[in-house]
């Protein structure tokens, strides 16, 4: 990061304070997360109902980014890193928007769940969400320290939770076959750990904007290799 | 290499060009001149007062047929290298190159033999206030030829045509040739200007911060041009303002305190620089 402030300091306050939007945005976009499964886990149907209403509330702070960013490239036509900051802040900003639609998305399931009998297997869940909630707050705290080197950590830690949701999702469909009264409740904790397996995807999204920003290096479906290659 | 030399003032280049047969645009060597090196600056140092250097160790290749944008805050130097180019430096008496030599189109251009004016009819400049001279619209574009001898009504007339519609003024003032070019707005005195450097086919056209003093239509009307220009001449262009150099140039050269401090094509320059001391400049920071 380039720490040497603009001569316009009305344009060190907007890319500050747009920075401070993604920030918060991801505060609650990882929040909902949170409650969502402890929802699930905890049995508790106020915490995804927490978690269906705020999404509401990330998707007016991507709204508002977007209008920031659009505002700054308008009024200080930025360079260089600058510009790129802009850029890949509004891509960030789409991200969580994911992060909280999946979040939504595992409140519903995670709703239906508890108004069911109980079963074991919803312990499965909790290794793929701290997992998941991890490779999240990683991101995002990569992105606000313009930390690329813990940002390429993010692939290897992505590719653990792909190993977890595969191995989730075995142990559910095995239970499907031993007990068929319960057939819908497995079926939703399958979706669920899916949507924890989609969020680690938009954290690397995250990750790899991180990049962008602080090396210029678009490593996107490529890997941190890219960034090898290019020295 | 064929063109190498061609600013040599022999019997065949002091003789008037064949004004239907462009030197830069109908030659089969042009082509090739494309991918040349047509600008090679090598380690130069310049002095006004032939002791201390306002330009030290400059190096610099500049490509035919693309735009090139110099870049800097004032009194960097970015002047004074592009007055080098055809030695208008040359004009004060103590100013001199303290080191390291230009090569144009192959021809080392402070070496003994070669001859200015011939020089400058390969590399014309355009300045930033627009100086059309005192005379009707089809002098100013005239000047030159008539200056190079050539006296066929005809063939000034089709000069003088061509270049107008070239600088994309044409249209414009053809119904008034004999008005004064001093009659026209900032932007068509620009563009006439403009014309009466293309019409002696030059290779090379230096601009000195052409749209300065221009409002912004006359302003993209001209940057317009540029790059219409770019597939016949190849132009070395000074200007403060960045989204210009952005907008019509290939390459950016980045001056600082008489130094080239980056040289990159304009995307990877303006999108991200190599050195710090470009990206605090380009995006307003202090430095
Ligand atoms: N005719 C001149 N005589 C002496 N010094 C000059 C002359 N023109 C420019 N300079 C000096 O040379 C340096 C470079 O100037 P110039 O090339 O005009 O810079 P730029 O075009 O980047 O603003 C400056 O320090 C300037 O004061
Ligand atoms: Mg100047």
């Amino acid at each position: 990061m380039n720490e040497t402030p603009h001569i316009i300091r009305d344009f060190d306050s907007s890319l500050k304070g747009m920075k401070a939007s993604v920030l918060h945005m991801a505060a609650i976009a990882g929040g909902n997360l949170d409650n969502a499964v402890h929802g699930l886990l905890q049995r508790n149907e106020d915490l995804c109902n927490d978690a269906i209403a705020e999404d509401e509330e990330v998707n007016a702070y991507e709204r508002s980014i977007d209008k920031e960013g659009m505002e700054i490239l308008l009024r200080f036509n930025p360079l260089a890193s600058d510009l790129r900051a802009v850029v890949a802040s509004m891509k960030v900003s789409t991200n969580l928007e994911r992060i909280a639609d999946q979040s939504e998305n595992i409140a519903r399931r995670a709703r239906k769940i508890i108004k069911k009998n109980e079963v074991p297997e919803i312990q499965l869940i909790k290794p793929v969400h701290a997992l998941a909630a991890s490779l999240v707050a990683e991101a995002v705290r990569a992105f606000s320290d313009g930390n690329s080197q813990l940002a390429l950590t993010l692939f290897d830690k992505d590719q653990e939770l792909d190993r977890l949701h595969k191995k989730a999702i075995k142990d559910l469909t095995r239970a499907i076959e031993k007990d068929q009264e319960n057939l819908r409740t497995y079926l939703n904790l399958i979706f669920i750990v899916r949507c924890l397996e989609r969020i680690g995807d938009h954290a690397v999204n995250i990750g790899e904007d991180t990049v962008y920003i602080e090396e210029a290096a678009d490593i996107r479906h490529i890997g941190p290799a890219a960034l090898e290659e290019e020295e | 290499m064929s063109s190498s030399k061609v600013l040599m003032p022999t019997e065949e280049n002091i003789s008037p060009p064949a004004p239907e047969s462009s030197a830069v645009t109908s030659s089969h060597e042009s082509s090739q001149e494309e991918t040349e090196k047509v600008i090679k600056v090598n380690d130069l140092n310049f002095a006004y007062d032939g002791k201390k250097d306002v330009l030290r160790d400059i190096s610099l290749e500049i490509q035919g047929g693309e735009v090139t944008a110099f870049i800097g805050p004032s009194g960097c130097g970015k002047s004074t290298l592009l007055r080098c180019f055809n030695r208008m430096n040359d004009l004060i008496p103590t100013a001199s190159i303290t080191k390291g030599s230009i090569e144009i189109l192959g021809t080392d251009i402070y070496d003994q033999y070669v001859d200015e004016i011939e020089l400058r009819k390969h590399v014309g400049m355009v300045f930033q206030k627009y100086n059309p001279f005192p005379k009707s619209i089809y002098e100013n574009v005239a000047y030159g030829l008539r200056i190079q001898g050539i006296k066929d009504k005809a063939t000034l007339d089709q000069s003088v045509e061509e270049s107008l519609i070239g600088a994309g003024l044409w249209e414009e003032v053809k119904d008034r040739l004999d008005a004064s070019g001093l009659g026209l707005s900032g932007g068509q005195q620009q563009r006439l200007c403009i014309a009466r450097t293309i019409a002696v086919q030059p290779k090379i056209i230096l601009m000195d911060e052409p749209c300065s003093a221009l409002d912004p239509i006359s302003t993209a009307t001209v940057e317009d041009l540029i790059t219409q220009l770019k597939s016949k001449f190849t132009i070395v262009i000074v200007t403060h303002n960045m989204q210009q150099a952005t907008r019509v140039s290939d390459k950016t050269a980045f001056f600082y305190l008489g130094e080239l401090i980056e040289y990159d094509s304009t995307t990877r320059l303006f999108g991200s620089p190599a050195v710090k001391q470009t990206e605090d400049y380009i995006s307003g920071r202090f430095g």
